[in-house]
């Protein structure tokens, strides 16, 4: 345990020491801020439109139950940012493996007392600490607004699961790419092609039967994420994110091992 | 073999983008997923071929516990997620329980005399449909198989647009046999009606007087009771009209007679009517405001409902719409009854200038007559009724006495005919469009006309048609927030980056 | 660096082989290293030494053949294997954005230090390779030389039984080649030391005994002075075989 605490603390080390990572929360942030901000001010003037006495006052129930603080202001954020996290997170994963192979440090680390099994579980866990850091900070800003406004927390709270499952299920791919290249550009790439696959399957609807395109349906991150952003939590998708870090796990072990015979 | 592999996901990244950007396959999208998934195959028929060198009894021994590891973990990952499936592991953590189904909706899943087809109509790209299709999944779980849902294009559906006049997407058609009820705005409340819509037999008559004023059940404004009608019709009653100016007796199919404010007396014939109707096992409900004569209080008054003409002022309530303040009692305090099932301090009605409803005396001794429903322990009585229904202040008696007064007495009276059921309320404004919906008016007003009505069965509490918080927050709460914490991190991310590029170009 | 070590590691080498796919890179090696011995292990680019020495550390698996460390495998006992290896790779093989200090640590703490133990053997190391001067200075920002001596330096942290050096003085001037040189005579004591070098006069220098690589074959085998004194020890390089 000592080494594999090493090497986490070694590979939050390497990654807040690239601007990459801080730019990569600094554009987490942003997004949320800015989005966030933006559409509050929209909902804002729609619902005080309503509100005047033209409109027949604030508790003449004229304004429609679809304008509404989670519905208008919320959910568009939450989505937004689960597709800004499609976008960065293959950015910070493409180093983990990858970059440690181009320097040739893969080497140091295989004669050190870590197990394979160690050091996949360490950049995992680095990796996944650093997306519920990225996820933490746009929180903060978010949460300020929701308890202000009374909304709940809880519901938040679940949107927050979801993004968090679904930076875990993200990053898990960029990472096995990661481990089978030496190259952080293909590491890229290929988490980005992948990724994007995996997201949502409403594009192979477009030629499966409707029976084949619903049996893979729950295979897409958007539906998953989907019951967490209305603020479900269920056991099935847990288990689904759950599931790419099992086979994450994997995969970067065997690609170790393949390395090693190669 | 690298080259064709990024090749072959570049283009399969590219085809997937043009679905993305253009929400179908077009020629660019076709051809790159035929070149891109052409080159990952090509990379993967060269990598087999040179892992032949991996063919080695070391090679093998080092790799076939991983791959079997691979497998394994596919193998758990699909187990683990099928097993929380069938566990049916669910956290409603919404602000409103959105997803939690309401013992009424249970009771009326349960209640399905045929198996229903719930089917979703949504446009591509239409957001709202996820909340409906969760919801539709919810009630498909708790309908025990009886419950199949599924989702249509709306596009693709054109017979069933104009069958079922479907007019927006995000609409929901449920179907058990023959009938089937369209639902506009999917929630658990509109879904839940649509079900009553759909298992209402319409047996039961109900007939609202008509010609002394009283609501209309027609008008569609704050002050109708279109609203009213609608309920009653989706409670499962037949909805006629009693014309009271030229009746001589209650129709002889009359479940319950409805009247709501009478503005003017009811002709005596008519008076008479009702006093026979009820003698024999008759069943009325009656919506009286204060500052009005209609005659009918002198026969409820025989009935021992005793309806003094003057309003309750409950301090406990503030003001509402520039109504002097008290003359809208919040009322949270309820006997035990049918009339009132559910109800207590969390779940409250809202009334508009109500009169007092006593239960005074009951004509015999078998009868049964309560006051179920009562303002606040602070309330009193003005005595100006007709001032304050005009929106004088409420004056105070020179005796001011503090009760809980009531605004709804329900008898149960044994007659030879039958049993004679009568619900007397305060207010009808409560009734009306604007109020009908606010807090669980709709409840007591349906469960008090079903328990006169004798269908105890239908008696519940309703899911509630949902009614997000709109809470406002102002353009300068907004701004102070963004600057003060919305900005701020970033900020300081931005720095941190600077600061470790300055650093590892070695300042 | 105290020389602690009461005795090193003894390596045996048995018809090891290594191919990448079809293309043999190491062929039939046996080869045996005494504990404490100073070995020097020579070739030209490509010969396959950085394989050798791979195979020996674990990171690649043997086509065929064996390789221990005092009796124990590099692939069924890592463990025991890497308790007993420092590993001084050449200058790239670092993290630019630790500082000194903290890639000390990290060095230290995968294999297996922790606390005042840690904190000792990083400040041991700190002074016995002068690197207190630039202890949080980012690696990335130091010159060849200094990065050079981080990688000694983490390499005797945990005090190894076998020292294998690759390249040690690759992309340094003199003065600093004669420095790591020096620090690695010093830092020897009873460890066994294997160095990977293509330079002759750095294993004359510092290798009691040598051997050969020429296209992946071991053409020579034997004490130094044996090997490189006499007639043209570039043959070698060409792989005509010399001695055993």
């Amino acid at each position: 345990m000592t080494a594999l605490r090493a090497l986490v603390r070694k590979e939050l080390a390497v990654l807040f020491g690239s601007p990459v990572a801080w730019l990569t929360l600094a554009a987490i942030g942003l997004v949320t801020a800015l989005l966030f901000f933006d559409h509050l001010r929209v909902y804002n003037q729609i619902l005080f439109l309503y509100a005047s006495s033209t409109m027949g006052g604030f508790e003449s129930d004229t304004v429609p139950a679809y304008v509404n603080l989670r519905d208008q202001v919320f959910l568009p954020v939450m989505e937004t940012l689960a597709l800004t996290l499609v976008g960065l997170v293959p950015l910070v994963t493409m180093g983990v493996f990858a970059e440690e192979r181009a320097r040739g440090t893969d080497e140091l680390l295989a004669t050190t007392l870590l197990t394979p099994n160690q050091i996949v579980a360490g950049k995992l866990i680095a990796t996944y600490g650093f997306i519920a850091l990225a996820l933490g900070l746009s929180f903060v800003y978010p949460a300020t607004s929701i308890v202000r406004s009374g909304l709940g927390l809880p519901h938040l709270l679940a949107v927050y699961l979801g993004l968090f499952g679904l930076g875990i299920a993200l990053a898990s791919v960029g990472v096995v790419c990661s481990a089978f290249t030496s190259s952080q550009l293909i590491a890229a790439i290929s988490a980005y092609a992948i990724a994007f696959v995996l997201y949502d399957f409403r594009w192979m609807a477009q030629f499966l039967p409707d029976a084949a395109a619903q049996a893979i349906d729950p295979l897409s991150m958007h539906l998953r994420f989907g019951a967490f952003a209305e603020g479900l939590v269920r056991g099935a998708d847990l288990a689904y994110f759950a599931g790419y870090v099992l086979v994450a796990f994997a995969l970067c072990r065997l690609a170790l091992d393949q390395a090693r015979v190669r | 073999m690298r080259e064709l592999a990024w090749l072959g996901a570049v283009a399969l990244l590219a085809s997937v983008g043009s679905f993305y950007t253009s929400s179908k396959f077009g020629f660019f999208g076709w051809a790159n997923a035929v070149a891109g998934a052409t080159a990952l195959l090509a990379a993967f028929v060269l990598w087999l071929r040179r892992a032949r060198g991996l063919g080695s009894p070391a090679a093998r021994r080092m790799l076939m516990p991983s791959v079997f590891g691979v497998v394994a973990a596919l193998v758990l990952a699909y187990g683990l997620e099928r097993a929380a499936d069938r566990a049916n592991l669910v956290w409603d953590w919404t602000a409103d329980d959105r997803y939690t189904l309401a013992p009424a909706t249970r009771e009326a899943l349960a209640k399905l005399p045929a198996p229903l087809i719930a089917t979703l109509y949504v446009e591509p790209g239409d957001n709202r449909a996820r909340s409906t299709r969760l919801l539709l999944e919810t009630l498909a779980e708790a309908g025990a198989g009886r419950v199949t849902r599924r989702e249509r294009s709306l596009g693709e559906s054109p017979e069933d647009v104009d069958r079922y006049q479907i007019e927006s997407s995000n609409t929901v058609v449920l179907a058990m046999g023959e009938r089937a009820e369209t639902v506009v705005r999917p929630t658990e409340g509109t879904i839940f009606e649509g079900l009553r819509h759909l298992r209402a037999d319409h047996g039961q008559v109900l007939y609202v007087a008509r010609g002394e004023g009283e609501g209309d059940l027609q008008r569609g404004d704050d002050a109708g009771f279109l609203g009213l009608a609608e309920a009653l019709k989706t409670e499962g009653f037949t909805v006629r009209e009693l014309v009271t100016a030229a009746m001589s007796a209650v129709p002889a199919d009359a479940s319950v007679v409805l009247l709501v404010a009478p503005q003017r007396p009811l002709r005596a014939e008519a008076i008479a009517a009702l006093e026979s109707w009820l003698g024999r096992g008759g069943r009325l409900v009656a919506l009286l405001e204060p500052g009005v004569d209609s005659g009918v209080e002198a026969l409820l008054e025989r009935w021992g409902f005793g309806l003094p003409d003057e309003v309750i002022v409950d301090p406990a309530s503030g003001p509402v719409e520039g109504d002097a303040p008290g003359v809208n009692p919040i009322v949270f305090q309820y006997a035990t009854h049918p009339a009132t099932h559910g109800l207590d301090g969390t779940r409250m009605t809202f009334f508009r200038r109500t009169r007092p409803v006593l239960a005074q005396r009951k004509p015999e001794a078998d009868d049964e007559l309560r006051a179920v429903a009562f303002a606040s322990r602070r309330s009193w009585l003005a005595p100006n009724a007709a001032a304050v229904q005009r929106g004088a202040a409420p004056e105070e008696p020179e005796e001011r006495r503090e009760d809980y007064w009531p605004v709804l007495a329900v008898g149960a009276f044994p007659r030879p005919g039958g049993e004679t059921r009568i619900a007397v309320f305060g207010d009808a404004d409560f009734a009306s469009n604007r109020y009908l919906r606010a807090l669980y008016n709709l409840d007591l007003l349906m469960n008090t006309i079903h328990w006169v009505a004798q269908r105890e069965d239908e008696i519940t509490l309703r899911p509630k048609t949902l009614t997000p918080d709109q809470y406002p927050l102002t353009p300068q709460q907004s701004l102070e927030m963004l600057f003060g914490v919305g900005l701020l991190i970033p900020e300081l991310c931005v720095a941190a980056a600077a600061w470790t590029w300055v650093r590892r170009r070695g300042a | 660096m105290s020389n602690t070590i009461r005795r090193g590691a003894a390596i045996e080498v048995t018809a090891l082989t290594r191919r990448f796919g079809d293309r043999p890179v190491l062929v039939d090696i046996n080869l045996g290293i005494a504990a404490g011995e100073s070995f020097g292990l020579l070739g030209a680019n490509g010969a396959g030494k950085t394989t050798f020495i791979r195979l020996l550390t674990g990171y690649l698996v043997p086509s065929s053949g064996t390789v221990t460390v005092d009796g124990f495998s590099p692939i069924s006992d890592a463990r025991a294997v890497h308790e007993r290896i420092g590993f001084v790779a050449e200058t790239s093989r670092l993290y630019p954005e630790l500082r000194v200090r903290g890639f000390l640590r990290f060095a230290g703490g995968v294999r297996g230090l922790s606390g005042a133990p840690l904190r000792d053997a990083v400040d041991r190391a700190l002074a016995r390779f002068t690197l207190e001067d630039v202890a949080l200075r980012p690696i990335g920002n130091l010159s060849k030389g200094y990065q050079q001596r981080v990688n000694l330096a983490q390499a005797f942290l945990h005090d190894p039984a076998l020292l294998i050096v690759d390249e040690p003085t690759a992309g340094l001037d003199p003065l600093q080649q004669a420095e790591v040189r020096r620090e690695l005579r010093e830092a020897a004591g009873a460890r066994t030391v294997l160095l990977c070098t293509h330079d002759l006069s750095e294993a004359r220098e510092l290798a009691t005994r040598v051997a050969v690589l020429s296209r992946g074959r071991l053409v020579a085998c034997g004490p130094t002075a044996e090997i490189l004194g006499s007639g043209d020890p570039l043959a070698l390089f060409r792989g005509q075989e010399v001695g055993a």
